[in-house]
């Protein structure tokens, strides 16, 4: 097989550049930047400063600080963060179209930075001309260009749209067209922002796949993403980025997690603080509260760590002022303080038992946990003798960790089961049998995707 | 100290060899913004490239109705085919060249932002394309004029063969230096832009391109000769019309290579500040 234009490039950029020994591609050492803010006749002593190489004086807006990261041959990094953590800036300055403030940016090998899908393409031109400029500006020669258009038009697959005016595509088509200019550059280091939150599903599907065999053939992929999903299906380790300083950098998945589980308690804070700080103010003051409580036998200490499938056992004393028998609730909640699962002992007709004339005592288990990884919490009520209403309020914030890349946030009981050979009918597990059944009727049967 | 220097020279020949490598290499990214900048004056009209040709014509026959018919101009050493329209005509289309590749090339960074900001490569290009396409657009409008004029009967000498092509390199090479400072300072300072076409017709007026040098009064001819367009438009006009002698080898060689330092100052002052072209966009 002849090789590709593309790959030429890539063995050839390569071979000019020296890569480093250790196999390090990008390496940042205490990197920050700073964004002057100058305006009006300040701007002038901004051109004099640039021209002397010193830092800007006045107002900075500092977008990045003290960043140190290595980004290896073969590696796959997510990087994530809220809106203003830095993730652009970043890539700028990876990608080399910034200079940073402080510490230094190492490059070895070939950067390609869609840091924007279709930036600069202009309105006017034909899609043609556009994703021949745009190979031009990532640095392909013109032969280069010409024997990868191909590449690009199947990828893009927009027909006869690829000699119209931009203009008349509609947004995904340039993002179609954008990717599949990527894809013809087949760079040492992929640097793509935002690339996958826009596009049709089909279009998405084709990308995640492109992705997968860059990476499988050896490939580095720098994604920035605010899809948890993607992150996590691409990347095998992610650096969360927050106001500009790395907050946590390490495994993809458990990274993820954190950043979800913090964004849901951020959501949460707000409604939920006033909430509990009224039954927490009632507290002290109310008939019924929850005195001690323990999980496993021990005080409870935030977080609780915690695995899929552990058992639970959470015991503990409510105190009726009154002397009535009280009931108390347990409940589930994920981070944000959506609720997940709650029972109350009235329910299950079970009497806490009395321990003096004040104070009752109960425990429950929770066997086999089907919590899946997250953040949650756990929460206790103690309630009057009639379960109608919420006292008191104790929580504890759970910490579910596991090696498991199942979705949502409770692990249903199920199980795969083995159909008959050749696919013979099978009632008993409800398998009508593929000879039998009549593929078009199926089909038609079949709702239709929107 | 001798080894110093010595290094040094090498480091800057390196540096000179590695630019022409770079040019090379990035001859394709050059050629591709050449013609985009083609598109952009002509794609969407119904004559096209045609006006490339019309445009220069269209003047010509302007300038010939009012200066020839209408106030009847005419320079005293202007021999019988040599009108003034054909003096004019000599100096117009370099300093028209000149002048739109200032304000063309000056704004030209600023005006590729998302380019610059989303994409690393190197924005000079994007100046040398902007004077480039308006040069050899104003060069070929010249050549047409010119040999229009000769088709009518003007006696141009043949002097202007060779000298011809020498005065519109140098000339490029004096408006790349220059656009090359302005758009790297229009990216921190915007006043550039609009503070050039008040420059600009000073400059015109201070130069001569529609009156002859001895026409000014004799203190500001002194000043006059010093302007870089005096020096490359007298040579041409004199060696066209017969006037002169116009440019010698030495001559030509040592502006050739005046101009040439000139745009590899602007080269080196715009590479200076462009790592932090980000920063103020």
């Amino acid at each position: 097989m002849r090789p590709t234009a593309a790959a030429v490039a890539r063995a050839a950029s390569s071979a000019a550049q020296t890569p480093a020994d250790d196999g390090a591609l990008i390496v940042l050492r205490g990197v920050g930047k700073d964004y002057p803010l100058a305006r009006g006749w300040r701007r002038w002593r901004l051109l004099w400063s640039a021209w002397r190489r010193q830092p800007p004086r006045g107002a900075l807006f500092t977008a990045l600080d003290d960043i140190n990261l290595t980004v290896w041959r073969g590696q796959s990094l997510g990087v994530i963060g809220a809106n203003g953590a830095g993730k652009s800036t970043l890539l700028k300055l990876i990608a080399g179209v910034a200079r940073p403030s402080r510490g230094e940016v190492q490059r070895h090998g070939r950067v390609a930075a869609l840091l924007e899908l279709g930036a600069g393409f202009h309105p006017e031109y034909s899609g043609r001309d556009n994703a021949l400029l745009a190979c031009a500006l990532q640095g392909l020669s013109a032969a280069q260009a010409r024997a990868a258009l191909p590449q690009i038009v199947a990828f893009a697959d927009i027909g006869a749209h690829i000699d119209l005016p931009l203009k008349t595509y509609s947004s995904g088509m340039v993002v179609r067209l954008g990717f599949a200019v990527l894809t013809a550059l087949q760079p040492d280091l992929l640097i793509t922002d935002e690339v996958l939150a826009v596009g049709d599903e089909a279009f998405q599907k084709k990308c995640m796949a492109w992705m997968e065999r860059y990476l499988a053939d050896g490939g580095t992929l720098l994604l920035v993403s605010h899809g948890m999903y993607h992150v996590q299906k691409l990347c095998r380790h992610a650096l969360w980025l927050h106001q500009g300083r790395v907050q946590a950098y390490g495994d993809a998945l458990s990274i993820t997690r954190d950043y979800l589980a913090w964004h849901e308690r951020r959501a949460a804070a707000s409604t939920a603080q006033d909430e509990s700080a009224a039954l927490h103010a009632a507290g002290s003051a109310a008939p019924y509260r929850v005195l001690r409580w323990w999980v496993n036998g021990q005080s409870p200490q935030a977080p609780l760590r915690l695995a899929t499938g552990d058992t639970l056992t959470i015991s503990g004393v409510v105190q009726a002022s009154d002397g009535a028998r009280p009931h108390v609730a347990v409940g589930w909640a994920r981070a944000d303080g959506s609720p997940l699962y709650g029972v109350v002992s009235d329910m299950e007709g079970v009497a806490l038992q009395r321990l003096d004339a004040q104070h009752h005592g109960f425990a429950l288990r929770f066997e086999a946990l089907p919590l899946l990884p997250g953040d949650y919490e756990l929460r206790l009520h103690a309630m009057d003798a009639q379960a109608l209403r919420l006292f008191d309020q104790v929580q504890l914030r759970v910490q579910v960790r596991a090696n498991t890349r199942e979705l949502g946030c409770v692990r249903l009981p199920h199980s795969w089961l083995a159909l008959p050979p050749a696919g013979m009918a099978d009632p008993a597990i409800g398998w009508p049998g593929w000879p039998a059944c009549d593929v078009t009727a199926v089909q038609r049967s079949w709702p239709r995707q929107p | 100290m001798n080894q110093d220097l010595r290094s040094g020279v090498r480091h800057r020949l390196k540096c000179v060899r590695g630019a022409a490598l770079d040019f090379w290499a990035q001859r394709h990214l050059v050629r591709a913004l050449l013609w985009r900048q083609w598109q952009q004056r002509y794609a969407g009209s119904a004559l096209g490239g045609l006006w490339a040709l019309l445009q220069p014509l269209a003047q010509l026959a302007l300038y010939a109705l009012v200066f020839q018919w209408i106030f009847q101009v005419r320079l005293p050493q202007a021999g019988a085919n040599q009108p003034y329209v054909l003096w004019l005509a000599l100096g117009l289309w370099p300093w028209m060249a000149l002048q739109e590749a200032l304000v063309r090339g000056a704004g030209a960074v600023v005006a590729h932002a998302a380019w610059v900001q989303k994409v690393a490569f190197d924005s000079a290009w994007l100046v040398v394309a902007a004077v480039a396409a308006a040069f050899a657009l104003h060069a070929l409008g010249h050549a047409v004029v010119l040999a229009l004029l000769m088709a009518g009967g003007a006696a141009l000498a043949p002097h202007l063969l060779w000298q011809w092509p020498l005065t519109w390199l140098a000339l490029l090479a004096v408006a790349l230096g220059t656009a090359l400072w302005l758009a790297a300072a229009q990216v921190y300072v915007r006043d550039i832009e609009p503070l050039l076409p008040q420059v600009l017709p000073l400059v015109l007026y201070a130069s001569p391109v529609l009156y002859p040098l001895a026409l000014a009064p004799e203190p500001l001819q002194a000043v006059l000769v010093f302007n870089p367009l005096t020096g490359l438009l007298e040579p041409l006009r004199a060696a066209a019309l017969g006037w002169g002698p116009g440019w010698s080898a030495a001559q030509a060689a040592g502006a050739l290579a005046l101009c040439a330092g000139w745009a590899a100052l602007g080269w080196w002052g715009f590479h200076r500040l462009a790592p932090d072209f980000e920063d103020a966009l």
